[in-house]
């Protein structure tokens, strides 16, 4: 049987409460496609199950929560089913399981949370903002997790008097500082008019990037690795993602 | 803004310096811009490889010292351009603001004289701090021979310093970097250690680099082996508290009688830094990774090496070795070490668990067993051979990527 949620927390945990004793079962969010002959059902969130499951979840493992959390922030269509394999081993051994790096169960979900929390960090590099006419700061990103509320607090303590909108294009929302208050909205495009000296800065930084290189020791392949070629979209240091060192 | 012309010829004199850690700082933002960020943070790869954390750039490249290697010294004929403090200062503040840098790591030629150098550097930074209340990271390059005075100013305003000694022995310092020397160098490193101690002792108000101290010298210019460089290496961790340091290989950019006409090949420049690992992370001892008059061996890292010298204490158990030991294995990291470390309280661990939590086990299986099992070669020559024939494939690849001479004539003379 698969159990099917609305991806949140709590759906998550009404679906665990119900799945955890079927040896057969899988969880997944609603957006998942389903194979022919799958028995398929859809589990509705519910307070007062999934605060049970929470609950006895916590008893085991008191940081368990926090592990649910990221889990969940992934952009990988199986990301419930890892959650749900990691859970029921924890439900199962009544005790953290974390460290039995042994288990599959456990692997797959450490690896998981440190895909998404190891994008938060590059992803405090990688934004790049641009300066509108207002003086607020705009950065389009395209990260591999949903992750872009919890970018906001690094930014926000960094750039405390400056408004900033980091926008997700890909799942259309944005997180907003507007100098005094964060809150999360759904955003579809967005028109910035640029402020007089933005482009100035932008070919002073291509100018920068293009200085700092030293051409004789070309690594584009270690380049990549640490900054990979889909993050390249919206930093001005790159013409097209194709061209790395464009004059 | 400062124009593109000058911005090109500042940061070309700027980026040979290998330094780029911004890491360390734990400076809050109490109103203005910027903090900084204890890890360290990158925001842009350039396509040799290397971060682009700090903007990296001189203040100017007009330089009174003639120091042979150096292509902004006096004799030598290039476009003499230098910036303002208020330049340098709007531009790190408006790459800071986008997110294009994580902060300021600011050098100059000796400019005038060491003491007027010295005074622009710190007006820079005091302008940052003061009037545009910039709280992100800077890194200030020290100015041999300036005024004490000015060099404590300094450190009152930026999170890290850094004199380069520039050469491994002070006979090569002052053949090739005249207007310098071991004590112009050494002294205020010393003496900043030494204020630094104090302020932290007394707790006073403030903050007094808070990163620390780092320095940089070039590898391959002059004849000291690595031996000497890594012990050189360890007493300047023990004696100055420095947090790095860094090589860099040599490129001739001059050409100069006293100096090599070939590059140093990256090779050797990549096993002095993991070396320098083995002294900072790993427990090792300079003695212990290289005989004095010896250069590290270019076929194998130098872990490997030290292993097949010592191999009395192999393989070794990881279901029971304590982690000083297995941190001695070869290719077992510090991230490996502690995974093994954690599961083995659940499990015995085999071959497929490590497998599976990708301990790399092509180096290592020569020096474990696993529950008992060991799937090594037998002999020393047969695991030399193994770990060699690995390491071969490897520099034949970067060859290719590096395209660098010295690797490719001792590629062609077989001599790896």
């Amino acid at each position: 049987m698969i159990y099917l949620t609305d991806g949140t927390k709590e759906g998550f945990l009404t679906a665990f409460l119900l799945a955890y004793r079927d040896g057969e079962a899988l969880i997944a969010s609603s957006q998942t496609q389903l194979s022919l002959g799958q028995r398929a059902v859809f589990v509705a969130p519910d307070p007062v199950r999934a605060k049970k499951a929470e609950q006895r979840l916590l008893e085991f493992d008191k940081n368990c929560m926090e592990e649910l959390f990221y889990l969940l922030r992934s952009g990988r269509p199986d990301r419930e089913q890892i959650a749900f394999r990691y859970f029921r081993l924890l439900a199962e051994s009544k005790r953290p399981v974390r460290g039995m790096l042994a288990e599959d169960g456990v692997r797959d979900a450490a690896e998981l949370i440190r895909t998404v929390t190891q994008e938060i960090h590059r992803m405090h590099g990688f934004v790049r903002f641009m300066e509108s006419a207002s003086g607020a700061l705009y950065a389009p990103l395209l990260p591999d997790n949903d992750i872009v509320d919890l970018l906001v607090p690094h930014f926000r303590a960094r750039l405390r008097e400056y408004p900033f909108v980091l926008h997700d294009v890909k799942r259309k929302k944005a997180a907003v500082y507007d100098g005094e208050n964060v809150f999360l909205a759904p955003l579809e495009r967005a028109e910035v008019a640029l402020s007089a000296d933005e482009q100035g800065w932008r070919e002073l930084w291509r100018r920068y990037y293009r200085s700092v290189n030293i051409p004789e020791r070309e690594r584009l392949k270690q380049m990549k690795g640490y900054m990979p070629v889909r993050y390249w979209k919206f930093m001005p240091e790159f013409s097209s993602p194709d061209d790395p060192v464009a004059p | 803004m400062i124009d593109e012309r000058r911005l090109k010829i500042l940061t070309e004199g700027a980026k040979y310096d290998v330094s780029c850690s911004s890491s360390g700082s734990k400076r809050k933002n109490t109103g203005g811009i910027g903090n900084g960020y204890v890890a360290g943070c990158c925001h842009s790869f350039t396509p040799d490889g290397r971060c682009i954390s700090l903007l990296k750039i001189l203040m100017s490249n007009d330089c009174a010292y003639n120091c042979k290697y150096c292509p902004n010294r006096l004799g030598a004929d290039v476009p003499r351009v230098s910036a303002t403090p208020e330049e340098i200062a709007e531009l790190t503040i408006d790459f800071y603001k986008r997110n294009y840098i994580e902060g300021l790591f600011l050098s100059s030629a000796v400019e005038k004289s060491p003491n007027y150098t010295m005074e622009r550097l710190v007006r820079t930074v005091k302008l940052l701090r003061t009037q545009y209340r910039f709280h992100g990271y800077i890194h200030l390059k020290g100015i041999p021979r300036a005024d004490g005075e000015l060099v404590r100013e300094a450190a009152k305003y930026a999170d890290r310093m850094s004199y380069n000694i520039e050469f491994p022995s002070e006979r090569s310092l002052k053949l090739l970097a005249p207007q310098k020397s071991k004590e112009s160098l050494l002294l205020p490193m010393k003496k900043l250690a030494e204020d630094s101690l104090l302020f932290r002792e007394e707790k006073r108000k403030g903050l007094f680099l808070p990163a620390g101290q780092t320095t940089q010298m070039i590898v391959g210019a002059s004849p000291e082996t690595d031996g000497q460089i890594v012990r050189l290496t360890q007493s300047l961790y023990r004696a100055m508290g420095l947090k790095r340091v860094y090589y860099s290989s040599y490129v001739p950019v001059v050409h100069d009688s006293l100096l090599p006409d070939l590059p140093v090949g990256q090779l050797r420049e990549h096993r002095l830094y993991q070396a320098d690992w083995l002294l900072r992370f790993y427990g090792f001892t300079a003695e212990e990774i290289a005989p004095e008059n010896e250069n590290l061996p270019l076929d194998l890292d130098p872990k490997c090496a030290w292993a097949l010298r010592n191999m009395q204490y192999f393989p070794v158990e990881v279901n029971r070795a304590p982690l000083e030991v297995l941190l001695r294995v070869p290719g077992i990291g510090g991230r490996s070490a502690q995974k093994i470390l954690e599961a083995r309280k659940y499990t015995k661990l085999n071959f497929e668990h490590l497998k599976k939590m990708r301990v790399v086990l092509k180096r290592a299986r020569h020096f474990i067993t696993a529950n008992g099992k060991f799937y090594g070669a037998e002999t020393v020559t047969a695991v030399r051979g193994a770990l060699t024939a690995g390491e071969q494939m490897q520099n034949a690849v970067q060859l290719s990527l590096f395209s660098d001479p010295q690797t490719a004539l001792s590629a062609l003379t077989g001599e790896l």
